[in-house]
């Protein structure tokens, strides 16, 4: 290659160079490029709730909001459960069980009757005595009434215990009816706070294309939005969650409708002394512990009398091949309570009926300490609800108010707003858990401390007895 | 010294109503309603009546010298010349009519009496609400119910004898910023003097021998920030040649006052109110003057913190002193915008030789707002607005993500939005008789440390500060019908408020 064409080259090369660079100058004086690490952190992405954890939303949550007049009431819900909760039915059962024990119990004994043929084939005959024999056993000293009214005493006390089981759904009933209430509204607040996390990412844009923010605040406001999704979908959950077991409680499937009614209360604040005493003196359980030792002192009555013989009459009439006359036969029999006079057992009943005693001032320790718990979480929901009504709430959202105002006049940075009506909105989720402790422990209060709705119907004898009978079956 | 309690309060209470109409009617009316004493005393020291232009009295004044006329834009023949930019121009006033009179909009001034052969004037530090803007009142601190307070005004040679009671919770001095006064005289507090407790009154008094621009303030920093100053001008027995026909005071300010608070945080670094004479743009009363005539503006920057480039428009005008004293001509130096730093004055001539409506203003570009907001938000998202998120405060609107059109261009938006100015608003800004016959957008330009400078044609300076309802966009209108192109100009649309 000579130097001549070379220097064409060049100069060509150069030439097309020139040509190149005009169309770039051209464009450095146009506009800022924008395909930049920014513009994809400002470009608005699909931040719906279904990006947030995908694929793992609880299916079927939504409330039927096309047919809203459809809800569920609280009364609604109590009359369902009483009809259908297994445990209601369960101490209906124990009631009748222990009837029937005192009818058992107060039975008469069958007499007995026998065919005798002794001594057969003596003398060739066909025995001394060939008849038959009744025989009867005479029960004394009222043991059969001692324990039919023993048992009867039993039915009493499954009685207040199937009183104490209505108070047990009933009270579980309404709490969970409440607990999904407050889910409900916990659900609205943390839609009300995810709209102001998708503003605060739309506000942090903004404030980064303004030159106001960075990238890290970027980065932040995005992850605070993923955040406050997943806070949504928790929200969601709980609502499920609550709502199936109510559902459970009143004991049918139940469809997933919105549920009416307010978590506030008009009730007046409940004096402890008052409640206390009411608590001791009506509670089912202390009512049941007062009628087991009634029970208990009647087993003692019983098993006092047990010693006393019964009286075995026997008799009949037969023929005496022997004598070849027909003659009778008598027999009384009774026990001589020499070494078994039912000392061990009526020692026992002794001891159940003092047991017993312990066992209602232990169902009032056990009562006033239970009580003691929940008026302490009464009182602080209480104390919260009563305040946040009238101060927190009231001066966060003047805050908010303020706050807008002050924006509108172009006097205050919209994060400030996006700040009041976050903490407004916390603070309400706040003052809703603590309407829901208030009521449950209200419930609870008003309802002798009962719960355990879905708790097996407890029998008549409390834990520890001792069941002394005459006669263990 | 006793306090003489029940006068001095009917005087602040008369001070006030003073206030008061000069808030709602014309500055020149208000002035020389302002002080019943002054009216009723012989004593009553500086002119306080307009300029007169008095077209048989015969005057030295020419429409041309040298090549600079007073009547167009022009800068003259020769550098060198006593007349380049107006430099010797004389005013429409003589020497022999005494100093102009000093006018500091939005002011007033501190009446005196002749007592034992010294003027004798009475101040009252105490706490005062001032109006910034319509509807902003802000709790500062000041003298007389004025903040900043009354204007001393002397003439060189006086006796002054200044009372000042303490009406302030804490103790306080005055500091008499410049003069040359005896020691025991100059306020400092605990160097010179123990400090006037709260309650109590001190007598300051002295000659003076100096004549300028001076000003007086409270000794204690923090009473500083709040707005403890007021003017003391003093005129010069001689009165300088060139005469001017307007003396005007402007005095700069800076607060940092929250949104809905009306309490300046005086620790603040930072500082988001700007007021001229206590008020702030479009509230700030513009200076009218008549086309040709010679003005002088006083400027004295009292922010606690804050230097100012102060600019002015369609003018070159002439340092011609700074608070020390009157610069000697041949150090004048001509400029457009001259650096006023904190307790600094700067004094400003020029001839008013181009007519229309022009900023002066601080070039800071903060100070050119009333407060720094971020602007972002439901203000500048397309299809959304305040109100939606006032009407029900339980539950807000749900956020579009798209961007606003803009958007695409980084930066976007710059633009301050301005602040939501009301129909009350609107109505304070136009009642000023100063601003009859703008443009009906002006108040959307003027914020902050700014102010406008009026130069009108002797008729329509009239029409301005002597006749009522001037329609607005008339004046403007008018000048560029005989000093611009009027088939290129277009009217501002008629914003929906105001009066
Ligand atoms: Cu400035």
């Amino acid at each position: 290659m000579d130097a001549s064409i070379l220097s064409k080259l060049l100069g060509s090369l150069a030439i097309s160079i020139a040509l190149l660079a005009i169309p770039v100058q051209g464009q450095q004086l146009a506009p800022t490029a924008q395909q930049t690490i920014e513009k994809m952190l400002t470009e608005p992405q699909d931040i719906g709730l279904d990006t947030a954890a995908p694929g793992t939303r609880w299916n079927g949550l939504t409330t039927n909001q096309g047919n809203a007049t459809e809800v569920h009431t609280l009364n609604g819900m109590l009359e369902l459960a009483a009809r259908s909760n297994p445990t209601i039915l369960q101490a209906q059962y124990q009631i009748t069980g222990q009837l029937a024990k005192a009818q058992q119990a107060g039975l008469y004994p069958n007499p007995m009757i026998a065919y005798i043929a002794e001594n057969i084939g003596v003398e060739g005959t066909a025995g001394e005595w060939q008849g038959a024999e009744l025989e009867q056993r005479f029960v004394t000293a009222g043991k059969l009434q001692l324990s039919r009214d023993k048992y009867l005493q039993r039915a009493k006390v499954a009685e207040h215990l199937a009183v104490a089981q209505q108070f047990r759904v009933c009270n579980d009933v309404r709490i969970h009816y409440f607990k999904t209430l407050a889910a409900q509204q916990i659900l609205d607040l943390q839609k009300e706070l995810l709209k102001t996390a998708e503003d605060d990412l739309a506000t942090t844009r903004e404030m980064f294309n303004a030159g106001q923010a960075n990238q890290v605040d970027l980065h932040r406001a995005n992850s605070e939005l993923r955040r406050q999704q997943l806070s949504v979908l928790q929200a969601e959950n709980r609502i499920r969650r609550e709502f199936l077991q109510l559902s459970s409680l009143v004991g049918m499937e139940l469809a997933f409708l919105p549920l009416s009614g307010d978590l506030r209360t008009a009730s007046d604040l409940i004096d402890y002394d008052t409640v206390a005493q009411r608590v001791l003196s009506q509670s089912p359980e202390i009512l049941a512990a007062h009628s087991k030792l009634r029970e208990d002192q009647i087993t003692i009555n019983r098993e006092s009398v047990e010693w006393v013989p019964d009286v075995i009459v026997g008799g009949g009439v037969g023929r005496n091949f022997e004598a070849n006359d027909t003659t009778g036969a008598l027999s009384v029999r009774m026990e001589l309570p020499i070494y078994d006079r039912n000392q061990g057992t009526y020692r026992q009943a002794q001891a159940d009926y003092v047991r017993q005693q312990k066992e209602i001032l232990r169902t009032e320790m056990d009562l006033k300490m239970r009580l003691a718990m929940q008026y302490e979480t009464y009182l602080t929901a209480a104390q919260h609800v009563l305040t946040y009504e009238e101060m927190v709430l009231p001066q966060l959202k003047q805050a908010y108010a303020t706050s807008l105002q002050g924006y509108k006049e172009d006097r205050l940075a919209w994060p400030h707003v996006l700040h009041s009506y976050r903490d407004y909105t916390l603070r309400r989720i706040e003052y809703t858990e603590q309407l829901l402790a208030r009521r449950t422990s209200e419930v609870l209060i008003n309802g002798f401390l009962l719960h355990g709705g879905l708790n097996p119907a407890p029998g008549a004898t409390p834990p520890g007895h001792l069941d002394a009978t005459p006669n263990p079956r | 010294m006793e306090r003489e309690t029940s006068p001095r309060r009917q005087f602040i209470k008369s001070g006030m109503l003073a206030a008061a109409s000069l808030a709602a009617g014309t500055t020149l009316s208000a002035q020389e309603s302002v002080d019943p004493e002054e009216a009723a005393t012989p004593q009553a020291g500086p002119i306080t009546s307009p300029p007169v232009s008095d077209g048989t009295k015969k005057s030295p004044v020419r429409d041309e010298y040298d090549g600079f006329s007073r009547f167009k834009p022009s800068r003259g023949n020769d550098p060198d010349s006593d007349y380049y930019l107006g430099k010797l121009v004389p005013g429409f006033r003589t020497t022999e009519e005494g100093p102009a009179p000093f006018i500091a909009p939005d002011l007033e001034k501190l009446p005196y009496v002749m007592k034992d052969g010294a003027k004798q004037f009475e101040l009252v530090a105490q706490n005062v609400r001032r109006e910034f803007l319509p509807g902003y009142e802000m709790d500062v601190w000041g003298y007389n119910g004025s903040m900043p307070g009354p204007t001393i005004e002397v003439t060189q040679g006086d006796r002054v004898r200044i009372i000042v009671h303490n009406e302030l919770p804490e103790p306080t001095t005055v500091h008499w910023h410049g003069f040359e006064l005896p020691v025991q005289q100059d306020g400092s507090m605990t160097l010179t003097q123990n400090p006037i407790m709260p309650g109590k009154s001190y007598v300051y008094e002295f000659d003076i021998h100096e004549e300028g621009t001076f000003f007086y303030h409270s000794h204690v920093a923090m009473q500083e920030a709040f707005g403890m100053v007021g003017w003391f001008i003093v005129h010069p027995k001689k009165v300088f040649d060139p005469p001017v026909d307007r003396d005007f005071g402007l005095l700069f300010q800076n607060f940092h006052i929250k949104a809905n608070q009306t309490i300046s945080n005086s620790w603040s670094m930072d500082w988001n109110w700007h007021t001229i004479n206590g008020r702030s743009g479009p509230f700030t009363t513009p200076l009218v003057v008549k086309h040709g005539e010679r003005v002088r503006i006083r400027l004295l920057d009292f922010s606690p913190m804050q230097h100012h480039p102060i600019h002015l428009h369609g003018h070159t005008f002439w340092l011609t002193g700074r608070e020390g004293a009157r610069t000697p001509k041949s150090a004048w130096i001509p400029r457009n915008t001259e650096l006023v730093g904190v307790a600094q004055a700067a004094e400003f001539e020029f001839i008013a030789n181009n007519p229309g409506d022009w900023m002066f203003h601080c070039h800071m570009v903060h100070h050119m707002m009333n407060h720094m907001v971020e602007q972002v938000g439901p203000r500048i998202r397309e299809g959304s607005n305040v109100d939606a998120y006032m009407t029900n405060l339980d539950q807000r609107p749900p956020v579009d993500m798209k961007h606003s059109e803009g958007f695409a261009t980084p930066g976007y938006p710059q633009g301050m939005q301005g602040m939501q100015m009301s129909e009350k608003f609107m109505k304070a800004i136009w009642s000023r008789r100063e601003v009859q016959g703008m443009r009906a957008t002006w108040p959307k330009s003027v914020h902050g440390l700014m102010t406008l400078l009026r130069v009108l044609p002797d008729d329509l300076y009239q029409q301005v500060m002597e006749t009522d309802d001037v329609p607005k966009g008339a004046i403007f209108e008018e000048i560029v019908q005989r000093f611009g192109t009027p088939e290129t100009y277009q009217k501002a649309p008629l914003m929906k408020m105001g009066h």
